[in-house]
């Protein structure tokens, strides 16, 4: 069959062999883009993931049909550890993904452009997802699609080989009962495709066309309603959309499943259009239309939530306790924001000349919010903790930028699940961080980062037994074997695990008595909720001072002077940091009285120049003026103290 | 050609079967092994109990020797072939003698037995759960044959629940291990409780107007057609800093008395401030046992936090109650265990079957010893009431749900000794005078199992006969049937 148009796939002129290396420059470029941009993004992908070499893990992967896939999509995703790798393995496989379309379908050179079409909905499909990937249910979604596609374009090469009408359909039953129970659906899109270009080729009887295609959905539907009587992990509703990856709420997951099941429609659409592609298509500028769409499209669904960027960066240097880091990249997103704040500003202030209405001006000043820089509450935590835990919050905390913008999600994803566990671990709560570890895994799957955080709660509890329960499967994996290795003996020895980080560290904020919790998925207001409530018996110098940072968030004055008390005791302070010290200014006089603190010159100087900057410049809405007062004075705790209210916690 | 290669194959393979060395030192100690089956007692069909040699050595030989048979295993993974276990524990004792080679010279260990003796239930059920607070993604009831290495799901909630409604599975259970009447629960989506009554399915509500839930916690009379069940009102919390991670609290129970023949519920036991819980047949059914706190706490919003607060002050007695199965008429309580007076609680009353003794669940405070390091078992000989702690069988950790077989002579139960949290199956043979064997780990082909596998294993309970009906059959009944409202029926009696 394929011999027939065979000439038709050479390119006539010298500008259509120009598009034959587009692709390559795509896949280039996507390579680069993913490496140098995304690679935080693919670094928490894998983190969020697991493959393990081990037995039992296989058995319970492959408990389900489309589960092979999953295992498969896990191996290649584990190498997204050094982003660069994993990144050029997906840009290679889309690169196949894009030359394996040509060749099955046989697309002539004035239309291969067609065959980016796939691949760039497989980018979307991986690109689009953004905080979505806090919330998949299997983890293997990165590479799984992918491989999909790729496996099942093999029956088409299958029974393109055989011009054996029985053969054919041989093939088409062995490869849906076989490929069905290692790919799932994606097998099933390969029956339909094989089934279709037996239907559309105009060199088979009618008789023959009818007989496979009715073969074909015969087995589409009947093969995975076979299997339900083999299996006990799925309902047989889903059997249909095995394989694909699944998110915890419906519409995320039409969402996130759409450009997959696109890029799964395209094939059978191929299988019935090509031979009429074969005999059109002699304009190059169909080509450069195609590629166009195809760029454009990634390029608009593609997830380019900043702040979302930053968390990730900042939760990676997180986990590697590299609180400098953490504080550094909040500063660099803090620093980015001040050109587009300045742009933002002008144009604002262009837009309200003249406006005296104030619902009017509400309304403008809403309009540009979102083009003003501000962090999300993860941001703010990370750089909180970060700060505490270089003993550098109470000085520099309320000297950055503070806020709560939300997050650019279709749906809501808790704080809790992006990173409670790291919250709840750094700052002494164990058990809760060991209790989200598990919902974690039970929502959605065991992932490297989970097996990690569990191994080093049961460390730090010392339950040794427990810890290298963990640590058995990390010594299973590629790149957390070492890790474990080195994890190993602090399980079994208190003396060597105290000294060591990150336990060093979280050790003096477990001095707190045991006592009954429940977060209600909400880690900020637990966390207040925790370093406001009455002092422990023997609080460590690091838990007073975040005792007291909490006091002055949540700009309570009276727990901010009992806190400024116990925290002068066991800190042994001899000066107060600079935004204590205003704190302290600022409430003395809010409450006319107050104590006597031996302020420093600058701070009563700069609480003077705070109060004649009021009146020179009154307040019509706190939003508009934020930007000239941040400018002045955002860098004290009375800007924080009245600027950043009602904030809302996810 | 064929004459050649016959004896040389015969050769081949007796080359490659390990023998015991011929000269060796002795070691005064047993080896270190996993899981734990030195000097145990088996029951007879038991599966073949394959574990792990952990001495340091290089290379391991074991020996495994009874009056019927000898086999020998090559390596630290001793996995032993079905039908060679099966004549080592035609037998009353099996010896196993390990040597252990290292820097090329062997040593003996001392040998440990296995005592083989009474048979036991061959099929078992329990829960597969991931340890966790609140998200139940992937459970399943599965059933193991106990004479080999096979499990099969019989319920599982992936197969009834959809992406956005989550399905939870519970509390199954069977008259005198008799699986044509089981019965299990099934929450929220699609939820009801599942009888199978003389292998026919069914679907109910056992919630009433007048009851607080429906049923929980179940025991089936071992003669009539009754199951009595706890009704809960639970919550669960974090501990912040401690080695227990879990408190799990009924903020009000009572006990109630379902008759599966006219689908009626009945009060057993409702005292507004008591906590009734984990009822019990007596093995003649004349007897129910179950346990109870004094509690007295306003009904509101507030009692949650509050009962969380007075948590340690939760001791829950045990008492026995009389019943004639015949008039369904009850007599007064009576208190058998006074824990408020031994600052303990007391749960989980499980009587043998011959009747003799009854086995509880002994902790510190509160309702859930799953979830508590300090619980442990005492066992009560029911011809004098006497108890004891049965610290033969109790470890560091929780010892919590149990059953037992339905000879009396095996007790089944869950405990987290093997790392602290991960609930596993082990099993004790008791004797005449009430004392249990050491226990031993429900054999699994893989005998690093247990360290490696990362659910738990909870409620499990004997059965005499596999279960029949298949897994999507019981999800296919469940995802298309409502369930029938059981009646309110009044106590009778005291």
């Amino acid at each position: 069959m394929s011999k027939t148009y065979a000439n038709s796939n050479k390119p006539q002129r010298s500008y259509g062999q120009l598009f034959r290396f587009v692709p390559y420059i795509i896949a280039a470029l996507l390579w680069v883009v993913l490496a140098l941009h995304e690679h935080y993004f693919l670094a928490k992908v894998e983190n969020l993931s697991v493959f393990l070499f081990d037995w039992q893990y296989f058995r319970e992967a492959i408990s389900i049909p489309g589960g092979f896939l999953g295992v498969a999509g896990s191996f290649f995703t584990q190498f997204l550890h050094l982003p660069w790798l994993g990144s050029l393995i997906w840009a290679v496989m889309l690169l196949m993904v894009y030359q394996l379309t040509v060749k099955a379908f046989n697309i002539p050179g004035q239309l291969r452009a067609l065959a980016i079409l796939p691949a760039a909905l497989l980018v979307i499909g991986n690109m689009h997802l953004g905080y979505g990937i806090f919330i998949m249910r299997e983890q293997d979604h990165f590479f799984a699609p992918t491989l999909g596609y790729m496996a099942s374009l093999i029956p088409v090469f299958a029974s393109n080989r055989s011009n054996n009408y029985g053969i054919k359909a041989l093939i088409l039953t062995v490869w849906t009962i076989a490929g069905f129970l290692l790919l799932g659906t994606f097998a099933l899109a390969g029956t339909l495709t094989a089934a279709l270009m037996v239907l559309s080729d105009s060199g088979a009887s009618r008789k023959n066309r009818i007989t496979t295609l009715l073969c074909g959905v015969a087995l589409i539907l009947l093969v995975p309603l076979v299997s339900y009587n083999f299996f006990t992990s799925y309902r047989l509703a889903d059997s249909w959309n095995l394989g694909l990856p699944t998110i915890s709420e419906d519409l995320c997951t039409r969402a996130i499943r759409t450009p997959i099941w696109l890029a799964l429609l395209f094939m059978p659409v191929m299988a019935l259009a090509s031979p009429w592609l074969r005999e059109r298509g002699k304009k190059t500028y169909i080509q450069a239309l195609i590629y166009f769409i195809s760029i454009a499209a990634v390029w608009g669904f593609w997830f380019k939530d900043d702040n979302f960027h930053t968390e990730l960066a900042m939760s990676e240097a997180v986990d590697r306790f590299d609180w400098q880091k953490v504080v550094d990249i909040f500063l660099d997103a803090q620093e980015s924001g001040v050109k587009s704040d300045a742009k933002a500003y002008q144009a604002r202030t262009r837009k309200l000349e003249g406006v005296k209405d104030q619902n009017t001006v509400k309304e403008i000043v809403e309009q540009y919010q979102d083009r003003f820089f501000e962090p999300t509450r993860t941001m703010v935590l990370y750089r909180d903790l970060a700060l505490l835990k270089m003993n550098r919050a109470l000085d520099e905390s309320f000297t950055m930028k503070d806020g709560g913008r939300p997050q650019k999600t279709l749906t809501h994803i808790p704080m809790t699940f992006q990173s409670g566990k790291q919250f709840y671990l750094q700052y002494g709560l164990v058990n809760m961080s060991y209790r989200w570890c598990l919902e974690d895994v039970i929502e959605h799957s065991w992932s490297y980062g989970t097996l990690k955080y569990m191994a080093m709660h049961c460390i730090i509890m010392q339950e040794s037994e427990f810890a290298h329960k963990y640590l058995n499967k990390l010594e299973k994996t590629l790149f957390y074997r070492k890790w474990a290795k080195e994890q190993r003996p602090l399980s079994t020895d208190s003396l060597l695990m105290s000294a060591a980080q990150p336990y060093q560290s979280i050790l003096p904020y477990m001095c707190f008595e045991d006592r009954m919790t429940n977060d209600m998925v909400k880690t900020e207001t637990f966390l207040m909720r925790h370093f406001t409530e009455p002092e422990p018996p023997n609080p460590t110098p690091e838990y007073d001072r975040a005792a007291l940072l909490w006091a002055m968030r949540i700009q309570n004055i009276p727990l901010f002077w009992q806190r400024l008390y116990l925290y002068i005791n066991s800190n042994k302070v001899v000066e107060l940091p600079r935004s204590v010290q205003e704190a302290a200014l600022l409430y003395s006089k809010l409450e006319k009285g107050g104590f006597e603190l031996p302020y420093s010159k600058e701070v009563e100087n700069s609480y003077d120049s705070f109060n004649r900057f009021v009146q020179a410049n009154p307040i019509r809405d706190m939003n508009e003026s934020s930007y000239p007062y941040c400018k002045k004075f955002g860098k004290t705790f009375y800007y924080f103290y009245y600027f950043i209210r009602n904030l809302k916690t996810y | 050609m064929r004459r050649i290669t016959i004896p040389a194959l015969v050769l081949m393979v007796a080359a490659c079967t390990p023998k015991a060395p011929s000269s060796y030192d002795t070691t005064g100690s047993i080896p270190g092994i996993f899981p734990d089956y030195t000097d145990v007692t088996i029951p007879r069909n038991i599966a073949p109990l394959n574990f792990m040699i952990e001495d340091g050595a290089d290379s391991y030989i074991t020996v495994l020797k009874s009056e019927s048979a000898e086999v020998t295993i090559k390596g630290d993974e001793v996995r032993i072939p079905k039908s060679k276990w099966n004549r080592l524990t035609d037998a009353p004792l099996i010896t196993v003698q390990v040597y252990g080679r290292k820097d090329g010279r062997w040593s003996a260990y001392a040998p440990f037995s296995m005592t083989v003796s009474d048979e036991i239930d061959p099929y078992i059920s329990y829960r597969i759960i991931p340890v966790a607070v609140e998200s139940y993604e992937k459970l399943t009831l599965r059933q193991r044959d106990i004479t080999s290495f096979k499990e099969k799901v019989f319920v599982s909630n992936t197969m009834i629940q959809d992406n956005a409604h989550g399905t939870c599975i519970n509390c199954h259970h069977y008259q005198n291990g008799d699986t044509d009447n089981m019965m299990f629960h099934v929450r929220q989506y699609k939820g009801g409780t599942i009888l199978v009554l003389d292998g026919k399915m069914h679907k109910v509500n056992m919630k009433t107007d007048s009851t607080i839930s429906a049923g929980v916690y179940p025991s089936w009379h071992p003669t009539h057609d009754y199951i009595a069940l706890s009704n809960n009102w639970t919550h669960q919390s974090v501990h912040a800093a401690s080695h227990d991670k879990l408190e799990v609290i009924d903020e009000n129970n009572d006990i109630i008395l379902y008759s599966t023949r006219d689908n009626t519920v009945s009060v057993i036991e409702n005292d507004s401030s008591e906590l009734e819980c984990y009822p019990g047949w007596s093995a003649d059914g004349r007897t129910l046992y179950y346990v109870s706190a004094h509690y007295e706490a306003p009904f509101g919003p507030d009692r949650e936090n509050q009962i969380f607060l007075d948590r340690k002050q939760l001791h829950f007695n045990l008492y026995s109650k009389s019943f004639n199965p015949e008039t369904r008429v009850w007599g007064k309580k009576q208190l058998i265990y006074d824990a408020v007076a031994r600052d303990s609680s007391m749960t989980w009353p499980r009587t043998c079957p011959d009747g003799r003794w009854m086995v509880c669940c002994v902790s510190t405070h509160g309702i859930f010893p799953l979830d508590q390091i300090a619980s442990d078992f005492v066992i009560y000989d029911l011809k004098d009431n006497s108890y004891r702690y049965a610290d033969e069988i109790n470890s560091p950790f929780a010892e919590s749900y149990h059953c037992w077989s339905s000879n009396g002579k095996w007790l089944m139960f869950s405990t987290r000794r093997e790392d602290g949290l991960h609930t596993r199956l082990y099993f004790s043979h008791i004797d005449e005078n009430g004392h249990f064997s050491k226990p031993f780990a429900l054999p699994q082909r893989d005998p690093d199992f247990n360290r490696e596998y990362l659910y738990a294993f909870n409620i499990p309970e004997f059965m005499k006969k596999p279960i029949r009906i298949p897994a999507r059959q019981f999800a296919s009944f469940i995802s298309s049937t409502d369930p029938i409202p059981s009646k309110y029926e009044s106590k009778k009696g005291e």
